[in-house]
Protein backbone atom coordinates (compact mmCIF):
# COMPACT_ATOMS: atom_id res chain seq x y z
CA UNK A 1 0.00 0.00 0.00
CA UNK A 2 1.22 3.44 -0.84
CA UNK A 3 1.95 5.80 2.01
CA UNK A 4 -0.63 8.28 0.77
CA UNK A 5 -3.42 5.71 0.73
CA UNK A 6 -2.40 4.68 4.26
CA UNK A 7 -2.91 8.25 5.35
CA UNK A 8 -6.27 8.18 3.60
CA UNK A 9 -7.22 5.08 5.58
CA UNK A 10 -6.22 6.73 8.84
CA UNK A 11 -8.28 9.79 7.97
CA UNK A 12 -11.24 7.55 7.24
CA UNK A 13 -10.94 6.02 10.71
CA UNK A 14 -11.30 9.30 12.55
CA UNK A 15 -13.99 10.68 10.26
CA UNK A 16 -16.81 10.24 12.72
CA UNK A 17 -14.76 10.99 15.82
CA UNK A 18 -16.16 14.54 16.24
CA UNK A 19 -12.64 15.66 17.05
CA UNK A 20 -12.89 18.68 14.77
CA UNK A 21 -16.04 19.73 16.61
CA UNK A 22 -14.18 19.66 19.94
CA UNK A 23 -11.26 21.58 18.46
CA UNK A 24 -13.65 24.14 16.99
CA UNK A 25 -15.37 24.54 20.35
CA UNK A 26 -11.98 24.97 22.02
CA UNK A 27 -10.95 27.63 19.52
CA UNK A 28 -14.12 29.68 19.94
CA UNK A 29 -13.99 29.49 23.73
CA UNK A 30 -10.37 30.63 23.93
CA UNK A 31 -10.99 33.71 21.82
CA UNK A 32 -14.06 34.90 23.73
CA UNK A 33 -12.12 36.34 26.73
CA UNK A 34 -9.74 38.06 24.32
CA UNK A 35 -12.66 39.81 22.67
CA UNK A 36 -14.15 40.81 26.02
CA UNK A 37 -10.87 42.09 27.45
CA UNK A 38 -9.58 43.74 24.30
CA UNK A 39 -9.56 47.15 26.03
CA UNK A 40 -6.71 45.92 28.26
CA UNK A 41 -4.51 45.86 25.16
CA UNK A 42 -4.42 49.66 25.21
CA UNK A 43 -2.23 49.57 28.35
CA UNK A 44 0.33 47.15 26.93
CA UNK A 45 4.00 47.86 26.25
CA UNK A 46 3.56 46.87 22.61
CA UNK A 47 1.01 48.41 20.30
CA UNK A 48 -2.62 47.37 21.02
CA UNK A 49 -3.05 45.31 17.88
CA UNK A 50 0.16 43.39 18.57
CA UNK A 51 -0.84 42.85 22.19
CA UNK A 52 -4.22 41.52 21.10
CA UNK A 53 -2.49 39.02 18.81
CA UNK A 54 0.01 37.89 21.46
CA UNK A 55 -2.52 37.63 24.30
CA UNK A 56 -4.95 35.66 22.18
CA UNK A 57 -2.36 33.21 20.93
CA UNK A 58 -0.82 32.88 24.39
CA UNK A 59 -4.17 31.71 25.74
CA UNK A 60 -4.34 29.10 23.00
CA UNK A 61 -0.74 27.97 23.02
CA UNK A 62 -0.04 27.76 26.74
CA UNK A 63 -2.55 25.06 27.63
CA UNK A 64 -5.31 24.51 25.09
CA UNK A 65 -3.21 23.54 22.12
CA UNK A 66 -0.88 21.04 23.88
CA UNK A 67 -3.77 19.53 25.83
CA UNK A 68 -5.92 19.00 22.76
CA UNK A 69 -2.90 17.38 21.09
CA UNK A 70 -2.90 14.85 23.93
CA UNK A 71 -6.60 14.29 23.34
CA UNK A 72 -5.73 13.62 19.69
CA UNK A 73 -3.16 11.01 20.63
CA UNK A 74 -5.83 9.35 22.77
CA UNK A 75 -8.16 9.43 19.79
CA UNK A 76 -5.60 7.82 17.49
CA UNK A 77 -4.65 5.07 19.90
CA UNK A 78 -8.11 4.31 21.28
CA UNK A 79 -9.84 4.00 17.90
CA UNK A 80 -7.41 1.18 17.18
CA UNK A 81 -7.88 -0.53 20.50
CA UNK A 82 -11.67 -0.73 20.48
CA UNK A 83 -12.64 -4.06 18.93
CA UNK A 84 -8.95 -4.83 18.50
CA UNK A 85 -8.65 -2.88 15.28
CA UNK A 86 -4.90 -2.77 15.67
CA UNK A 87 -4.65 -6.55 15.30
CA UNK A 88 -6.31 -6.31 11.89
CA UNK A 89 -3.99 -3.49 10.91
CA UNK A 90 -0.96 -5.52 11.97
CA UNK A 91 -1.99 -8.42 9.71
CA UNK A 92 -1.82 -6.20 6.64
CA UNK A 93 1.32 -6.37 4.51
CA UNK A 94 2.41 -2.97 5.81
CA UNK A 95 5.41 -2.29 7.99
CA UNK A 96 4.45 -1.15 11.45
CA UNK A 97 6.85 1.75 11.22
CA UNK A 98 4.99 3.02 8.16
CA UNK A 99 1.70 2.71 10.02
CA UNK A 100 3.11 4.68 12.89
CA UNK A 101 4.44 7.35 10.55
CA UNK A 102 1.03 7.64 8.89
CA UNK A 103 -0.60 8.19 12.25
CA UNK A 104 1.98 10.80 13.16
CA UNK A 105 1.26 12.63 9.92
CA UNK A 106 -2.44 12.61 10.83
CA UNK A 107 -1.57 14.10 14.19
CA UNK A 108 0.41 16.88 12.49
CA UNK A 109 -2.50 17.40 10.10
CA UNK A 110 -4.98 17.84 12.96
CA UNK A 111 -2.56 20.26 14.64
CA UNK A 112 -2.32 22.25 11.41
CA UNK A 113 -6.11 22.32 11.13
CA UNK A 114 -6.40 23.59 14.68
CA UNK A 115 -3.83 26.31 14.02
CA UNK A 116 -5.75 27.32 10.90
CA UNK A 117 -9.00 27.49 12.85
CA UNK A 118 -7.30 29.58 15.52
CA UNK A 119 -5.97 31.94 12.87
CA UNK A 120 -9.39 32.24 11.28
CA UNK A 121 -10.88 32.98 14.69
CA UNK A 122 -8.15 35.57 15.23
CA UNK A 123 -9.18 37.43 12.09
CA UNK A 124 -12.85 37.24 13.04
CA UNK A 125 -12.29 38.43 16.59
CA UNK A 126 -9.89 41.15 15.46
CA UNK A 127 -12.60 42.37 13.10
CA UNK A 128 -15.13 42.35 15.95
CA UNK A 129 -12.95 44.34 18.38
CA UNK A 130 -12.04 46.75 15.59
CA UNK A 131 -15.75 47.49 15.32
CA UNK A 132 -16.26 47.76 19.09
CA UNK A 133 -13.32 49.99 19.97
CA UNK A 134 -13.05 51.91 16.73
CA UNK A 135 -9.36 51.10 16.54
CA UNK A 136 -7.71 48.92 13.93
CA UNK A 137 -6.75 45.69 15.73
CA UNK A 138 -5.97 43.79 12.55
CA UNK A 139 -2.34 42.94 11.82
CA UNK A 140 -1.28 42.31 8.26
CA UNK A 141 -2.39 38.79 7.22
CA UNK A 142 1.03 37.95 5.80
CA UNK A 143 2.70 38.72 9.13
CA UNK A 144 0.09 36.73 11.09
CA UNK A 145 0.43 33.71 8.83
CA UNK A 146 4.20 33.80 9.14
CA UNK A 147 4.07 33.94 12.95
CA UNK A 148 1.47 31.19 13.14
CA UNK A 149 3.64 29.10 10.84
CA UNK A 150 6.59 29.50 13.20
CA UNK A 151 4.44 28.59 16.20
CA UNK A 152 3.21 25.51 14.37
CA UNK A 153 6.68 24.38 13.38
CA UNK A 154 7.92 24.92 16.92
CA UNK A 155 5.16 22.68 18.25
CA UNK A 156 6.26 19.66 16.18
CA UNK A 157 8.86 18.42 18.74
CA UNK A 158 6.19 18.64 21.44
CA UNK A 159 3.74 16.64 19.35
CA UNK A 160 6.45 14.04 18.70
CA UNK A 161 7.01 13.68 22.44
CA UNK A 162 3.29 13.25 23.11
CA UNK A 163 3.06 10.68 20.32
CA UNK A 164 5.99 8.76 21.75
CA UNK A 165 4.33 8.80 25.19
CA UNK A 166 1.10 7.39 23.82
CA UNK A 167 2.90 4.66 21.85
CA UNK A 168 5.32 3.81 24.61
CA UNK A 169 3.04 3.78 27.64
CA UNK A 170 0.28 1.25 27.20
CA UNK A 171 -1.75 2.26 30.26
CA UNK A 172 -3.76 5.25 29.02
CA UNK A 173 -3.88 7.02 32.38
CA UNK A 174 -0.11 7.28 32.53
CA UNK A 175 0.37 8.47 28.97
CA UNK A 176 -2.41 11.07 29.34
CA UNK A 177 -1.36 12.03 32.86
CA UNK A 178 2.32 12.39 32.00
CA UNK A 179 1.45 14.47 28.96
CA UNK A 180 -0.95 16.80 30.76
CA UNK A 181 1.33 17.20 33.76
CA UNK A 182 4.29 17.99 31.48
CA UNK A 183 2.44 21.02 30.12
CA UNK A 184 2.14 22.69 33.52
CA UNK A 185 5.83 23.51 34.15
CA UNK A 186 6.24 25.14 30.72
CA UNK A 187 5.43 28.48 32.39
CA UNK A 188 8.48 28.03 34.58
CA UNK A 189 10.68 26.64 31.83
CA UNK A 190 10.34 29.60 29.46
CA UNK A 191 12.02 31.80 32.06
CA UNK A 192 15.06 29.60 32.44
CA UNK A 193 18.18 29.52 30.29
CA UNK A 194 17.67 25.85 29.47
CA UNK A 195 14.26 26.32 27.88
CA UNK A 196 15.41 24.68 24.66
CA UNK A 197 15.68 21.23 26.25
CA UNK A 198 11.97 21.21 27.12
CA UNK A 199 9.88 20.73 23.95
CA UNK A 200 6.58 21.38 25.73
CA UNK A 201 7.44 25.04 26.15
CA UNK A 202 8.65 25.80 22.59
CA UNK A 203 5.39 27.23 21.21
CA UNK A 204 4.78 29.20 24.39
CA UNK A 205 8.34 30.50 24.34
CA UNK A 206 7.96 31.56 20.73
CA UNK A 207 4.81 33.55 21.37
CA UNK A 208 5.97 35.17 24.62
CA UNK A 209 9.31 36.16 23.13
CA UNK A 210 7.22 38.67 21.20
CA UNK A 211 7.21 40.87 24.31
CA UNK A 212 11.02 41.02 24.24
CA UNK A 213 11.92 44.58 23.38
CA UNK A 214 8.64 46.37 22.95
CA UNK A 215 7.87 45.17 19.47
CA UNK A 216 6.94 41.75 18.27
CA UNK A 217 9.76 40.13 16.46
CA UNK A 218 9.32 36.42 16.84
CA UNK A 219 11.80 35.61 14.13
CA UNK A 220 14.68 36.96 16.22
CA UNK A 221 14.85 33.99 18.59
CA UNK A 222 18.31 32.51 18.89
CA UNK A 223 18.26 29.45 16.71
CA UNK A 224 21.35 27.88 18.21
CA UNK A 225 21.31 25.57 20.17
CA UNK A 226 17.54 25.45 19.90
CA UNK A 227 17.13 24.07 16.36
CA UNK A 228 19.63 21.18 16.62
CA UNK A 229 18.22 20.15 20.00
CA UNK A 230 14.63 20.35 18.73
CA UNK A 231 15.48 18.34 15.62
CA UNK A 232 17.26 15.73 17.72
CA UNK A 233 14.32 15.39 20.11
CA UNK A 234 11.84 15.09 17.24
CA UNK A 235 13.88 12.48 15.42
CA UNK A 236 14.54 10.49 18.57
CA UNK A 237 10.86 10.41 19.57
CA UNK A 238 9.74 9.60 16.03
CA UNK A 239 12.18 6.73 15.56
CA UNK A 240 11.50 5.28 19.00
CA UNK A 241 7.74 5.34 18.48
CA UNK A 242 8.05 3.77 15.02
CA UNK A 243 10.17 0.98 16.49
CA UNK A 244 7.84 0.38 19.42
CA UNK A 245 4.54 0.68 17.58
CA UNK A 246 2.43 -2.48 17.82
CA UNK A 247 4.93 -4.30 19.99
CA UNK A 248 2.64 -4.74 22.99
CA UNK A 249 -0.21 -6.02 20.84
CA UNK A 250 2.05 -8.61 19.24
CA UNK A 251 3.16 -9.87 22.60
CA UNK A 252 -0.37 -10.26 23.96
CA UNK A 253 -1.59 -12.57 21.17
CA UNK B 1 -19.70 -2.97 48.86
CA UNK B 2 -19.99 -0.93 45.71
CA UNK B 3 -16.91 1.16 46.43
CA UNK B 4 -14.81 -1.98 46.89
CA UNK B 5 -16.13 -3.26 43.58
CA UNK B 6 -15.43 0.00 41.84
CA UNK B 7 -11.95 0.06 43.23
CA UNK B 8 -11.34 -3.46 42.01
CA UNK B 9 -12.27 -2.40 38.49
CA UNK B 10 -9.64 0.32 38.51
CA UNK B 11 -6.92 -2.05 39.61
CA UNK B 12 -5.23 -2.45 36.26
CA UNK B 13 -5.80 1.09 35.07
CA UNK B 14 -3.04 2.43 37.30
CA UNK B 15 -5.36 4.94 38.95
CA UNK B 16 -3.82 4.58 42.39
CA UNK B 17 -0.28 4.88 41.04
CA UNK B 18 -1.27 7.95 39.02
CA UNK B 19 -2.70 9.68 42.09
CA UNK B 20 0.32 8.66 44.13
CA UNK B 21 2.69 10.03 41.49
CA UNK B 22 0.66 13.20 41.04
CA UNK B 23 0.49 13.74 44.80
CA UNK B 24 4.24 13.34 45.21
CA UNK B 25 4.89 15.68 42.31
CA UNK B 26 2.54 18.33 43.71
CA UNK B 27 4.05 17.94 47.18
CA UNK B 28 7.55 18.37 45.77
CA UNK B 29 6.57 21.59 44.01
CA UNK B 30 6.59 23.91 47.08
CA UNK B 31 9.66 22.15 48.46
CA UNK B 32 11.60 22.66 45.21
CA UNK B 33 10.35 26.21 44.93
CA UNK B 34 11.59 26.98 48.45
CA UNK B 35 14.87 25.17 47.91
CA UNK B 36 15.64 27.21 44.80
CA UNK B 37 14.21 30.63 45.62
CA UNK B 38 13.70 30.70 49.39
CA UNK B 39 15.11 34.25 49.73
CA UNK B 40 12.21 35.46 47.58
CA UNK B 41 9.64 34.25 50.10
CA UNK B 42 11.32 34.46 53.49
CA UNK B 43 11.13 38.26 53.63
CA UNK B 44 7.45 38.44 52.82
CA UNK B 45 5.10 39.42 55.59
CA UNK B 46 2.13 37.25 56.49
CA UNK B 47 1.64 33.74 57.70
CA UNK B 48 4.00 31.09 56.26
CA UNK B 49 1.04 29.09 55.08
CA UNK B 50 -0.37 32.06 53.20
CA UNK B 51 2.96 32.79 51.52
CA UNK B 52 3.50 29.18 50.50
CA UNK B 53 -0.01 28.71 49.18
CA UNK B 54 0.00 31.98 47.28
CA UNK B 55 3.28 31.02 45.64
CA UNK B 56 2.48 27.41 44.81
CA UNK B 57 -1.19 26.58 45.01
CA UNK B 58 -2.08 27.63 41.46
CA UNK B 59 0.19 25.01 40.00
CA UNK B 60 -0.67 22.39 42.59
CA UNK B 61 -4.37 22.95 41.93
CA UNK B 62 -3.74 22.62 38.22
CA UNK B 63 -2.04 19.26 38.80
CA UNK B 64 -4.91 18.16 41.03
CA UNK B 65 -7.66 19.05 38.62
CA UNK B 66 -5.81 17.55 35.65
CA UNK B 67 -5.31 14.33 37.55
CA UNK B 68 -8.93 14.21 38.63
CA UNK B 69 -10.13 14.81 35.09
CA UNK B 70 -7.93 12.01 33.75
CA UNK B 71 -9.04 9.74 36.58
CA UNK B 72 -12.71 10.48 35.99
CA UNK B 73 -12.43 9.81 32.27
CA UNK B 74 -10.48 6.62 32.88
CA UNK B 75 -12.77 5.30 35.59
CA UNK B 76 -15.79 5.56 33.31
CA UNK B 77 -13.92 4.41 30.24
CA UNK B 78 -13.33 1.02 31.88
CA UNK B 79 -17.11 0.60 31.75
CA UNK B 80 -17.55 1.67 28.16
CA UNK B 81 -14.63 -0.31 26.75
CA UNK B 82 -15.84 -3.77 25.70
CA UNK B 83 -19.42 -2.68 26.58
CA UNK B 84 -19.16 -3.64 30.23
CA UNK B 85 -21.71 -0.94 31.05
CA UNK B 86 -24.45 -2.97 29.36
CA UNK B 87 -23.85 -5.80 31.81
CA UNK B 88 -23.87 -3.35 34.70
CA UNK B 89 -27.20 -2.00 33.50
CA UNK B 90 -28.79 -5.43 33.62
CA UNK B 91 -27.89 -5.86 37.29
CA UNK B 92 -30.57 -5.09 39.88
CA UNK B 93 -28.85 -1.90 41.02
CA UNK B 94 -29.59 1.67 40.15
CA UNK B 95 -27.40 3.15 37.49
CA UNK B 96 -26.63 6.13 39.67
CA UNK B 97 -25.04 3.81 42.26
CA UNK B 98 -22.31 3.22 39.74
CA UNK B 99 -21.76 6.95 39.60
CA UNK B 100 -21.60 7.32 43.39
CA UNK B 101 -19.30 4.33 43.71
CA UNK B 102 -16.89 5.86 41.25
CA UNK B 103 -17.23 9.24 42.92
CA UNK B 104 -16.30 7.73 46.29
CA UNK B 105 -13.23 6.06 44.79
CA UNK B 106 -12.10 9.42 43.43
CA UNK B 107 -12.87 11.10 46.76
CA UNK B 108 -10.71 8.65 48.67
CA UNK B 109 -7.89 8.96 46.17
CA UNK B 110 -7.99 12.74 46.20
CA UNK B 111 -7.98 12.86 50.01
CA UNK B 112 -4.88 10.75 49.77
CA UNK B 113 -3.38 13.17 47.24
CA UNK B 114 -4.29 16.27 49.25
CA UNK B 115 -2.77 14.72 52.37
CA UNK B 116 0.54 14.31 50.55
CA UNK B 117 0.38 17.92 49.39
CA UNK B 118 -0.39 19.08 52.92
CA UNK B 119 2.66 17.10 54.01
CA UNK B 120 4.81 18.94 51.48
CA UNK B 121 3.53 22.33 52.64
CA UNK B 122 3.98 21.37 56.31
CA UNK B 123 7.56 20.35 55.61
CA UNK B 124 8.26 23.74 54.04
CA UNK B 125 6.70 25.53 57.03
CA UNK B 126 8.79 23.58 59.50
CA UNK B 127 12.03 23.70 57.56
CA UNK B 128 12.15 27.28 56.33
CA UNK B 129 9.77 29.21 58.60
CA UNK B 130 9.24 29.31 62.33
CA UNK B 131 6.15 27.20 62.56
CA UNK B 132 3.65 28.10 65.22
CA UNK B 133 1.53 25.68 67.19
CA UNK B 134 -1.48 26.62 65.10
CA UNK B 135 0.13 25.28 61.94
CA UNK B 136 -1.61 21.92 61.90
CA UNK B 137 -5.02 23.38 62.59
CA UNK B 138 -4.53 25.96 59.84
CA UNK B 139 -3.32 23.28 57.48
CA UNK B 140 -6.39 21.18 58.21
CA UNK B 141 -8.68 24.16 57.64
CA UNK B 142 -7.02 25.09 54.36
CA UNK B 143 -6.94 21.62 52.91
CA UNK B 144 -10.49 20.95 54.04
CA UNK B 145 -11.49 24.02 52.08
CA UNK B 146 -9.49 22.87 49.05
CA UNK B 147 -11.12 19.47 49.28
CA UNK B 148 -14.64 20.89 49.34
CA UNK B 149 -13.92 23.15 46.38
CA UNK B 150 -12.47 20.23 44.46
CA UNK B 151 -15.70 18.22 44.67
CA UNK B 152 -17.85 20.15 42.12
CA UNK B 153 -15.13 19.83 39.50
CA UNK B 154 -14.74 16.15 40.26
CA UNK B 155 -18.49 15.56 39.93
CA UNK B 156 -18.65 17.51 36.69
CA UNK B 157 -15.71 15.55 35.26
CA UNK B 158 -17.49 12.32 36.20
CA UNK B 159 -20.72 13.59 34.67
CA UNK B 160 -18.89 14.29 31.40
CA UNK B 161 -17.20 10.90 31.64
CA UNK B 162 -20.50 9.12 32.15
CA UNK B 163 -22.09 10.94 29.24
CA UNK B 164 -19.50 10.09 26.59
CA UNK B 165 -18.80 6.65 25.29
CA UNK B 166 -15.48 7.63 23.79
CA UNK B 167 -12.72 8.73 26.09
CA UNK B 168 -11.32 11.35 23.74
CA UNK B 169 -14.62 13.24 23.75
CA UNK B 170 -14.91 13.32 27.55
CA UNK B 171 -11.22 14.16 27.87
CA UNK B 172 -11.49 16.80 25.16
CA UNK B 173 -14.49 18.49 26.74
CA UNK B 174 -12.80 18.35 30.15
CA UNK B 175 -9.58 19.82 28.80
CA UNK B 176 -11.53 22.66 27.18
CA UNK B 177 -13.30 23.31 30.50
CA UNK B 178 -10.00 23.38 32.41
CA UNK B 179 -8.37 25.74 29.98
CA UNK B 180 -11.39 28.03 30.30
CA UNK B 181 -10.93 27.81 34.08
CA UNK B 182 -7.28 28.85 33.80
CA UNK B 183 -8.32 31.96 31.92
CA UNK B 184 -10.80 33.06 34.58
CA UNK B 185 -9.32 35.64 36.98
CA UNK B 186 -9.53 34.33 40.55
CA UNK B 187 -10.82 37.63 41.91
CA UNK B 188 -13.94 37.59 39.78
CA UNK B 189 -16.50 35.97 42.07
CA UNK B 190 -19.24 35.05 39.60
CA UNK B 191 -16.90 33.54 37.00
CA UNK B 192 -14.90 31.73 39.69
CA UNK B 193 -18.00 29.72 40.52
CA UNK B 194 -17.36 27.62 37.42
CA UNK B 195 -16.74 24.14 38.93
CA UNK B 196 -13.34 23.72 37.30
CA UNK B 197 -12.03 27.06 38.51
CA UNK B 198 -13.11 26.63 42.14
CA UNK B 199 -10.03 24.52 43.03
CA UNK B 200 -7.80 27.51 42.28
CA UNK B 201 -9.26 29.48 45.22
CA UNK B 202 -7.15 30.00 48.33
CA UNK B 203 -8.51 30.28 51.86
CA UNK B 204 -5.85 32.66 53.19
CA UNK B 205 -6.71 36.28 52.57
CA UNK B 206 -10.03 35.54 50.94
CA UNK B 207 -13.05 37.47 52.21
CA UNK B 208 -15.72 35.37 50.52
CA UNK B 209 -15.03 32.01 52.11
CA UNK B 210 -18.61 31.43 53.23
CA UNK B 211 -19.91 32.35 49.78
CA UNK B 212 -17.60 29.88 48.11
CA UNK B 213 -18.51 27.11 50.55
CA UNK B 214 -22.24 27.66 49.97
CA UNK B 215 -21.73 27.86 46.22
CA UNK B 216 -19.70 24.64 46.20
CA UNK B 217 -22.41 22.80 48.14
CA UNK B 218 -25.13 24.09 45.83
CA UNK B 219 -23.09 23.04 42.80
CA UNK B 220 -22.56 19.57 44.24
CA UNK B 221 -26.31 19.12 44.70
CA UNK B 222 -27.07 20.50 41.24
CA UNK B 223 -24.54 18.30 39.45
CA UNK B 224 -25.73 15.18 41.28
CA UNK B 225 -29.32 16.03 40.31
CA UNK B 226 -28.25 16.63 36.72
CA UNK B 227 -26.54 13.25 36.60
CA UNK B 228 -29.65 11.50 38.00
CA UNK B 229 -31.87 13.17 35.42
CA UNK B 230 -29.39 12.51 32.63
CA UNK B 231 -29.22 8.79 33.44
CA UNK B 232 -33.02 8.55 33.58
CA UNK B 233 -33.43 10.31 30.27
CA UNK B 234 -30.72 8.26 28.60
CA UNK B 235 -32.35 5.07 29.78
CA UNK B 236 -35.69 6.19 28.35
CA UNK B 237 -34.25 6.73 24.91
CA UNK B 238 -31.72 3.89 24.86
Amino acid sequence: MKFLSLIGVELQKIRRSKILLILFLATIITWLPSILHADMSFNAIVSPEEDFFIQGFMAVVWFMFPATMIVNTVLLSQTERTNRGILKMLTLPVRTGTLCAAKFIILLLIAALQMLMTTAMYFISAAIVTQIHNYKFMLSPLFVLKEVGIIYLSSIPMIAVFWMLSVFIQTPIFSIGTGLVSIVPSVLMINTKAWFIYPMCYPFYVITSGYGDGSISISEIETFPWLPVAAAITLFCFIISCLRFGRAERRSI
Amino acid sequence: MSIALEYKKTKRTGLLAAFLGGGILAALLPILNMAVRSELYLDLSGSPLGILLNANWKMMAMLNILLILTGACMIYYTEYAENAIQRMNTLPIRESNLFFGKFLVLVVLSIFMLAMEAGGIAFCCLHWFQATSELYLDLLKNFGYFFLLLLPGMLLALLIGSACKNMWISLGVGVVCISVATMIPTDNFVLSLFPFSLPFQILEGSDRIIDFVIAAIIEIVLIVLAEEIFLKVRRLFA
